[in-house]
């Protein structure tokens, strides 16, 4: 499969290269299906046009081009009103959305080449830039009280992108190394808790009650796939129970609890306040009971013209399936499904188990956004602002988001999987 | 050890996969179904109505007219000013706007400013404008955009409806008025809402949920229905008629809570009038009258409020279906229809009055107090003797009584299209009524029931024993004015055979002419009828004197009868207080209008036909002794003013009735046309002494009521004593028999 980078780098770390060249070693008398892949690839190599450079997987590129297009097509569809009415440009988010995804595009396609080793590397700096950016972000000035974005200039970005990326290159990093150790408390459950610990403070202080959710469920996944004993996800289930209720009790939840308040009662009337609160999510059940089955038409909601509100961010889902119906929305959701798949593929064939872990966690992440996010738009989980990948608006988000595809798309070029 | 984690990554990763396109997506997708197939049509209606910017186009309110198509209430456009303050940035800019919408409006600059900053796209500043303040508006609202730089929606008019009732405070019990938002709120407009208001329309745009209109989509207009007409059977004409005597009785005789009257056809049970006076002007109903608000005024502040809706609603309230009252001796004839119905007695059956008749050792007295003596059975109607009436009661009794009293439709409610109708108040069939009850019953006290119930109980005495169905719509036009519904006249039920019916009319009759009820009479139409004097349960006015109510009931001709008539003056506060004398010369009145309007054939008596007035003929032009050749033959007398040859003018002019024997004036020279004479005052003569006054005073005087009585005196006269009038002028002199009580 190429020529390995793996040999012309020295890698520093000695459980990472023991590991490596175990796997190595244990692959050198293949399987027969890998033999058959393997022969039929270069069967068919001359003819893969779509297997340009050092062979990243195409169909994960498809997908992530595909849902990035229908993505940009949709939250322009989504946001002229808005655009219009706020800028007096209809074009506005459009524009800054397709530079975004070029630049976007342009660090995926880079990153693709990087060996995504070089994360190994540095994981431990990465889990520090994550607290480092939870830190900072605390000082951000604020109007609303609720402090999110780590400004440089007019580049802003959200403290918990960072985090959760880095989170992710730490545990794979950790579960890597600590492949073997993974029965034991002290390597699995009892770090990835510290971590968790320490993030989830930092974000109650921003506050970021989604992304705690987010951030949780991120380093589960983690640990799971690392291969953390069953027992212990129990254990950590009922914590996260017992937590709850003891943030419930406290009161600590008080900026998410107006929200929740409102939680799966969007569609009734009992005070005008709550009627307020809720208007975000009634209108997007609105816009998705609008669409039916076939929906409107693309760009044919009624809703965006500025009933539901910021179409463009966490809502634009919600657009989608009032304009392409049912239909439209299984068919975008099948995509992220495929991308999912395709995702999860790439992982189960990488050649290491940091490359597993990292772009498994990083295409989880992708899934595991969309799945809350169509929650929140159908008001089954409390409305708290989570974005849908590669469709809601916002330039920083978005190159994070292409930028980490880029690094399962490097995984992919160590990966055996069959290129088609 | 590598393996092994590779074995576990393998597995961990297809469930990981698992979960999350089948958990995970899978639940994302159920939701999505869930909610775009079985909630999808009522998640799109709702979204739809918040899109929609729905404009309710108000439906012009149908429009209500008498019998003879005269208008009685009208809606007609005015207009609604509206503030639309979203379009209004800055405090510059509210303060502009309130400054401007205050000057034209005249409402308070700052309230219109608090209200502008709302962030709205209505907020109501006045509704009902009319077309010179609508101009008004509309110039400021384009000088607004032109001068400020406002948007030119921030200000603007929608149409709006104003009801109209042309006849003021005619029939204001009955016709009822409308509140702020065309809601009906009493009377028929209240009873025929539903008809009367008609369907909204709609102007529907597609709008963004700032308001302006969507790129695409839709503007639909859904034209209002105007709502539907009712013709009513009520007369204006005759309403008037029995309004005018009505105050006129309220004012002789100091009524304390106004008066009724019920004008019915017997035979269809329409109303051809229906008043409670004092009414209010409909157009102005919220308002009472200065005397009553100077009487509020003195009460301590916290109880204003309450005493001022108290005084409304007494206002508003038509007596004439939401009051129950004893009904006294009216209802004595139908004690004596039961007694004829049953066989019990005949005109030669007779009882004796000594005064007063014992019932269980209760001693109940006639108005008479030394006694009728032996009276036969006319005679007890005629004197109204209570006495009698006790011992007819016996004779009926209990069981047979209360058929009779539901047989009439007095323990039900007459179903009558009006609100508010009252329920009677009568001992229950269970056998609670005590002998004493029967026979204060039996003269129509202890026991409550409404005026219509009493007029169309009269209806079924007078139309051959059927109870008819009182109603006061009789039509239901469309917005076109086509006939969508036509009310029918329903007969309930046979209360008492036709022959008792005659009967018992045929003794009213004689009792209005030498009962009783003769204040009642009007000359040349055999008219029946009986008066009633009820006491009331509670001093209302609070004098520490029993209050009465004085009603005379009564219809006309006697035969063949064609309308019946109710008047009932609630607590009489002067020395009359007696139906004969404070209702039954009203009743006289009114019928002495509504049956010549309704030409209602005359059938005259030769004794009337004598004492007919004669109607002049048209002098003016002929020579002097021409005119009065001509005038003598027509059995008037002639008095010529002035030296001409020819007749210039003369007094009364033609066409006019006046007594036979009665003075024409003539005038041959323009000098003595200018000649007056003093009208002098006639009150309490008698007809013979009033004939003689205006000979002396060279007036003519026309004599309407009861004058077949030697104890008749005048009770009232058309042209005020010392008015100056011409010689010859006619002067309607009206006359009430005294010694009558009940």
């Amino acid at each position: 499969m190429g020529k390995s980078i793996l040999h012309t780098k020295t890698a520093p770390d000695r459980a990472y290269l023991r590991n490596h060249s175990a796997a190595r070693g244990s692959g050198a008398p293949p399987s027969k299906r890998h033999v058959s892949k393997k022969s039929k690839t270069k069967e068919k190599k001359k003819f893969k046009f779509m297997s340009i450079g050092l062979g990243i997987d195409m169909p994960f590129l498809i997908f992530v081009l595909l849902l990035l297009g229908v993505g940009i097509l949709m939250m322009f569809s989504a946001s002229y009103p808005t655009a219009y009415s706020k800028t007096g440009d209809s074009f506005y988010y459009l524009k800054r959305q397709a530079i975004f995804a070029v630049v976007g595009v342009g660090a995926m396609i880079g990153l693709s080449y990087v060996n995504y080793r070089v994360f190994y590397r540095f994981a431990k700096v990465f889990l520090a830039l994550s607290f480092v950016a939870l830190i900072i972000v605390l000082f951000m000035p604020s109007s609303t009280g609720v402090r999110r974005w780590i400004g440089v200039g007019s580049f802003t970005i959200q403290a918990s992108e960072i985090t959760k990326f880095c989170l992710i290159v730490f545990f794979a990093y950790w579960g890597t190394k600590y492949a073997d150790k993974m029965q034991y408390v002290k390597y699995s459950f009892l770090p990835g808790m510290a971590v968790f610990a320490g993030t989830a403070l930092l974000l109650v202080l921003e506050p970021h009650y989604s992304c705690i959710v987010i951030v949780f469920l991120l380093i589960l996944i983690m640990l799971f796939l690392a291969g953390m004993p069953i027992k212990y996800f129990l254990v950590i289930i009922g914590g996260a129970v017992v937590a709850f209720f003891i943030a419930l009790a406290t009161g600590l939840l008080g900026y998410a609890m107006t929200r929740m308040d409102g939680w799966g009662q969007a569609l009734e009337y009992t005070t005008e306040e709550m009627w307020q609160t809720t208007w975000q999510t009634r209108n997007s059940l609105y816009a998705i009971g609008s669409g039916g089955i076939w929906g409107l038409g693309l760009g044919q909601s009624l809703q965006k013209h500025l009933y539901l509100p910021e179409p463009q961010n966490d809502f634009v889902y919600a657009i989608v399936c009032e304009e392409l119906g049912l239909i439209g929305a299984i068919v975008i959701l099948a995509l992220f499904g495929l991308l999912v798949f395709r995702g999860v593929m790439i992982s189960r064939n990488a050649k290491d188990n940091f490359g597993k872990l990292l772009s498994c966690g990083l295409v989880a992440q992708v899934g595991l956004q969309v799945i809350l996010n169509i929650l929140v738009i159908t008001d089954w989980l409390p409305n708290t602002g989570i974005s849908l990948p590669f469709f809601s608006y916002g330039g920083s988000s978005l190159i994070m988001l292409l930028a980490q595809m880029g690094i399962v798309l490097s995984v992919s070029r160590t990966s055996n999987l069959e290129k088609v | 050890m590598a393996k092994g984690i590779n074995q576990s990554f393998r597995s961990r990763s297809a469930w990981l996969l698992i979960i999350i396109l089948v958990i995970g997506f899978g639940a994302a997708a159920c939701r999505l179904g869930y909610l775009q197939i079985f909630k999808a049509s009522e998640l799109s209606q709702k979204a739809t109505a918040q899109q929609l910017t729905d404009t309710t186009l108000s439906a012009k309110r149908g429009t209500i007219y008498d019998r003879n198509r005269e208008v009685l209430a009208e809606s007609a456009t005015v207009w609604r000013v509206v503030l639309a303050p979203v379009h209004l940035e800055t405090d510059e800019e509210r303060r502009v706007v309130a400054k401007g919408l205050s000057e034209i409006l005249d409402i308070d600059e700052e309230t219109i400013f608090e209200k502008s900053k709302q962030s709205s796209y209505y907020v109501e500043i006045k509704r009902q404008i009319e077309t010179d303040t609508r101009e008004k508006i509309l110039e400021f609202s384009e000088k607004l955009s032109d001068e400020y730089d406002i948007n030119g929606n921030a200000v603007y008019l929608l149409d709006d409806y104003k009801r109209y009732y042309h006849k003021n405070s005619l029939a204001s019990a009955v016709i009822g008025f409308t509140g702020s938002d065309d809601q009906g709120l009493s009377g028929i407009e209240y009873q025929y809402d539903d008809i009367l208001t008609g369907t909204p329309g709609r102007l529907v745009t597609a709008t963004n949920s700032v308001g302006t209109e969507m790129p695409f989509k839709y503007s639909q207009n859904i034209d209002a229905i105007g709502g539907s007409s009712l013709v009513l059977t009520i007369d204006s004409h005759i309403q008037a008629i029995v309004e005018k005597y009505l105050q006129e009785g309220i004012e002789d005789h100091g009524v304390y809570n106004r008066a009724v009257s019920i004008v019915m056809d017997v035979n269809n049970g329409e109303v051809l009038a229906m008043a409670s006076v004092g009414g209010f002007d409909l157009n102005d109903p919220f308002t009472l009258p200065e005397e009553i608000m100077s009487e509020i005024a003195k009460l301590p502040e916290k109880e204003r409020g309450q005493a001022e809706s108290n005084e409304l609603s007494k206002m508003w309230r038509n007596k004439a279906v939401s009051d129950t009252y004893y009904p006294g001796s009216v209802f004595k004839m139908f004690t004596a229809a039961m007694a004829v119905e049953e066989g019990l007695v005949t005109d030669n059956s007779t009882f004796y009055c000594p005064g007063y008749y014992v019932v269980d050792g209760v001693s109940m007295g006639c108005h008479y107090t030394s006694g009728h003596g032996t009276q036969n059975f006319r005679d007890c109607i005629k004197n109204s003797c209570n006495p009698a009436f006790m011992q007819i009661g016996e004779l009926v009794g209990k069981g047979r009584f209360y058929k009779y009293y539901q047989a009439f439709g007095f323990s039900e409610k007459t179903g009558i299209d009006l609100p508010g109708e009252a329920d009677d108040i009568f001992f229950s069939e269970d056998g609670s009524m005590l002998n004493v009850n029967l026979a204060t019953a039996s003269f129509g006290q202890n026991f409550a029931i409404t005026p219509i119930q009493m007029a169309t109980a009269v209806c079924s005495i007078a139309n051959g024993g059927y109870i008819v169905q009182p109603h006061v719509v009789s039509q239901i036009l469309d917005e076109d004015g086509n006939v969508e519904k036509t009310i029918s006249t329903d007969v309930k039920r046979q209360a008492i055979s036709s022959e008792t019916a005659a009967h018992i009319a045929d003794i009213l009759e004689e009792n209005a002419i030498s009962g009783s009820g003769k204040n009642g009479y009007v000359a040349g139409y055999r008219v029946a009828g009986k008066t009633g004097t009820s006491e009331k349960k509670v001093d209302l006015n609070g004098d520490g004197v029993q209050d009465y109510i004085a009603s005379f009931c009564g219809f006309a001709p006697a035969e063949n009868a064609e309308v019946v008539c109710l008047v009932f003056f609630d607590t009489p506060t002067g020395a009359a207080y007696y139906g004969s004398q404070v209702a039954a010369p009203v009743f006289a009145k009114i019928m002495a209008e509504v049956l010549p309007y309704l030409e209602v054939a005359t059938q005259y008596t030769e004794e009337e036909i004598e004492s007919l007035d004669k109607t002049t003929g048209n002098y003016v032009g002929m020579s002097v002794s021409e005119a009065v050749t001509a005038i003598e033959n027509e059995g008037f007398t002639v008095t010529v003013k002035g030296d001409g040859e020819k007749v210039l003018a003369q007094v009364p002019r033609g066409a006019m009735t006046i007594p036979q024997g009665g003075n024409v004036v003539l005038y041959t020279d323009e000098e003595s046309a200018k000649e007056q004479v003093e009208v002098p005052d006639f009150k309490g003569y008698s007809v013979s002494d009033v004939n003689y006054l205006a000979s002396v005073s060279n007036v003519n005087v026309s004599i309407t009521g009861a004058t077949n009585s030697g104890l008749s005196y005048a009770s009232s006269q058309s042209v005020e004593p010392g008015t100056k009038v011409s010689p010859g002028t006619v002067i309607t002199v009206a006359f009430t028999a005294g010694g009558l009580n009940d």
